[in-house]
């Protein structure tokens, strides 16, 4: 291991090609601090995955290099698969009961047999799984082996671990307690990089979060630097009074593309939501616009972008 | 590699892969055996006045290499099916130790097998004749064998992808090289001539005759003729499962 690094994950310019055509992860760089948590968003394709299959040593890198608390993702990558925890997108266990999931997965990872009681049984109480400690993991619905799989990799220490899509499948509940119990790991010191597709998690969990397209990081930054980054952007909601006549709903639509600052609108029975630039300055003219279509606004909700609308603006430019 | 010995073992001690593995031979030998020990009389081997369940329980003692190289070929295709494969790869391991893992364990059930096989032939027939060196190649025999056919079921876990194609192969290949080997029926003139050439070509019956010589007639020559050739075919197997093996990638 390296005697110092600044930084827990230091991935500069990566690429990762499969067919040595298309690029799955494209010239890509960022560095992970140790403790935090890094979120990676994108839509499905964008390369979150094969970063992070390159980042556990999966799959070997086309070029760039990448390091792991100072080891090269090359030249060490045995040493580094000791200190990292994995929780992949696909689902991963041994044919046996839960319980025996983690027993076998704290045996190979050499945790001593009386930690390794203690801590199935603290994270089964956890994870929800005590209940069906004795059923065999295939038997598991999507939610309960998600739930196997993500707990199971906490049986080991470890000083990098990398979530990819691991709350899949869980109810929200359950889904909250998992990224509270990743928050307090990383209070601990525990690096996280953490792939999702449901933002408000990303907002949740993240310290920062890269956002990611086509295999390129096209933006990065905290949740409120993104957003403010993209602040220009305000969501404008209007409630009408009574129900928008259907023959009207093409005329708004064609008003609401009209007005250059608007960058996106969406027109329903009773809402009317517009996603644009300077909307404090807008709002006046669209409201007037609407008065003229005989259209009656009861409510005016102006807020400011959620990561959502953030996530959409930069994947759409 | 002996932690993911033992975690094959683990996964591979439910009371399916136990029936599967000492159930259905013990059933061969206690229950076939002894019921067509009635119908077959004792015939002579080699000089060797030999009943049916004594002709069988070698035979039974053989198939073991089979099936702990299909428990531990067929190992690589179940954790590629359950995403085992890839995690175990993203832990502490190299790619070598996890093949490693798969040879141990089919070696350690093989030998495990056997034994418990033994021990039953002993209980139906009375102890065998077992020479220092007999047991010297009746046990390498066994380990060898279980070395070959885990590389055959490796080959065939790295080229066949659906589970009912994989199944359908394993099925076939348990009924063919099980029942058209010596190790229920002994060969003779008698047998006709395609059965005869099918139990020639099948690996099974080199290694049902290494360990019925060693637990019966005697090492011979023919004995070392039929180790040698199972050992050149488990060595061209290895290598093509090696290969094989090396190019199944990750990460897909």
């Amino acid at each position: 291991m390296a005697d110092s690094f600044d930084y827990a994950i230091e991935v500069v310019n990566l690429v990762k090609s499969y067919d040595g055509v298309r690029n799955a992860v494209d010239d890509v760089s960022f560095q992970i601090r140790p403790g935090e948590i890094y979120g990676l968003l994108g839509k499905n394709g964008a390369g979150k995955s094969t970063t992070i299959k390159t980042l556990t040593t999966l799959v070997p890198p086309t070029s760039g290099t990448a390091t792991i608390l100072g080891m090269d993702l090359r030249k060490k990558s045995s040493q580094i698969r000791k200190i990292i925890g994995v929780v992949q997108q696909e689902e991963a266990f041994d044919f046996a009961t839960v319980e025996r999931n983690f027993r076998i997965y704290g045996m190979l990872w050499e945790v001593p047999s009386d930690k390794v009681e203690s801590r199935s049984e603290e994270l089964m109480e956890l994870f929800n799984l005590k209940e069906i400690r004795k059923r065999r993991a295939f038997e598991l619905s999507g939610g309960q082996k998600k739930r196997l799989q993500v707990a199971r990799e906490f049986i080991h220490d470890m000083q990098v671990l990398f979530l990819d899509e691991p709350t899949a499948g869980m109810d929200p509940i359950m889904r909250r307690s998992v990224l509270d119990f990743v928050m307090e790991k990383a209070k601990d010191g525990l690096t996280v990089l953490f792939t999702t597709q449901i933002l408000e998690e990303a907002d949740y969990v993240c310290d920062r979060i890269g956002i990611m397209d086509l295999g390129r990081k096209v933006a990065e930054g905290t949740s409120s630097q993104l957003k403010e980054r993209f602040g220009s952007l305000k969501k404008l909601v209007l409630t009408t009074t009574e129900r928008i006549p259907e023959e009207s709903i093409p005329r708004v639509k064609e008003m609401l593309a009209a007005v250059p600052s608007v960058t996106q609108h969406e027109v329903s029975e009773r809402e009317i939501t517009v996603i644009g630039k300077n909307m404090g300055k807008t709002v006046y003219s669209i409201l007037s616009s609407l008065s003229l279509l005989s259209i009656e606004i009861d409510q005016v909700n102006l807020d400011a972008p959620s990561l959502d609308d953030v996530f959409l603006e930069v994947v759409k430019k | 590699m002996f932690r993911l010995t033992i975690r094959n073992v683990l996964v591979n001690t439910d009371p399916g892969t136990m029936f599967f593995m000492l159930g259905i031979p013990a059933f061969y030998l206690l229950v076939l055996g002894t019921m067509f020990q009635g119908l077959i009389p004792a015939f002579t081997i080699n000089g060797v006045k030999t009943s049916y369940t004594t002709f069988l329980a070698p035979g039974i003692v053989g198939m073991q290499a089979f099936t702990a190289g299909n428990i531990g070929g067929g190992m690589l295709w179940a954790d590629r099916r359950w995403g085992m494969f890839e995690q175990l790869l993203v832990g502490p391991f190299r790619r070598a130790d996890y093949l490693l893992g798969i040879m141990l364990v089919a070696v350690f059930f093989s030998l495990a097998g056997s034994g418990i096989m033994m021990i039953l032939a002993v209980f139906l027939d009375g102890a065998f004749n077992i020479t220092i060196i007999g047991g010297l190649i009746l046990v390498s025999m066994l380990v060898i064998g279980s070395i070959f056919f885990t590389s055959l079921f490796l080959i065939i876990s790295v080229l066949v992808r659906t589970m009912n194609a994989y199944q359908t192969i394993t099925f076939l290949l348990f009924f063919l090289l099980d029942f058209a080997s010596t190790a229920f029926y002994p060969i003779t003139p008698e047998t006709p001539a395609a059965l005869r050439l099918l139990s020639n070509f099948n690996p099974l019956s080199y290694i049902v005759n290494v360990v019925r010589d060693c637990m019966l007639y005697g090492v011979t020559y023919s004995t070392w003729a039929s180790a040698g050739i199972i050992t050149l075919l488990t060595a061209v197997f290895f290598y093509l499962s090696l290969v094989l093996y090396n190019n199944v990638h990750t990460g897909l």
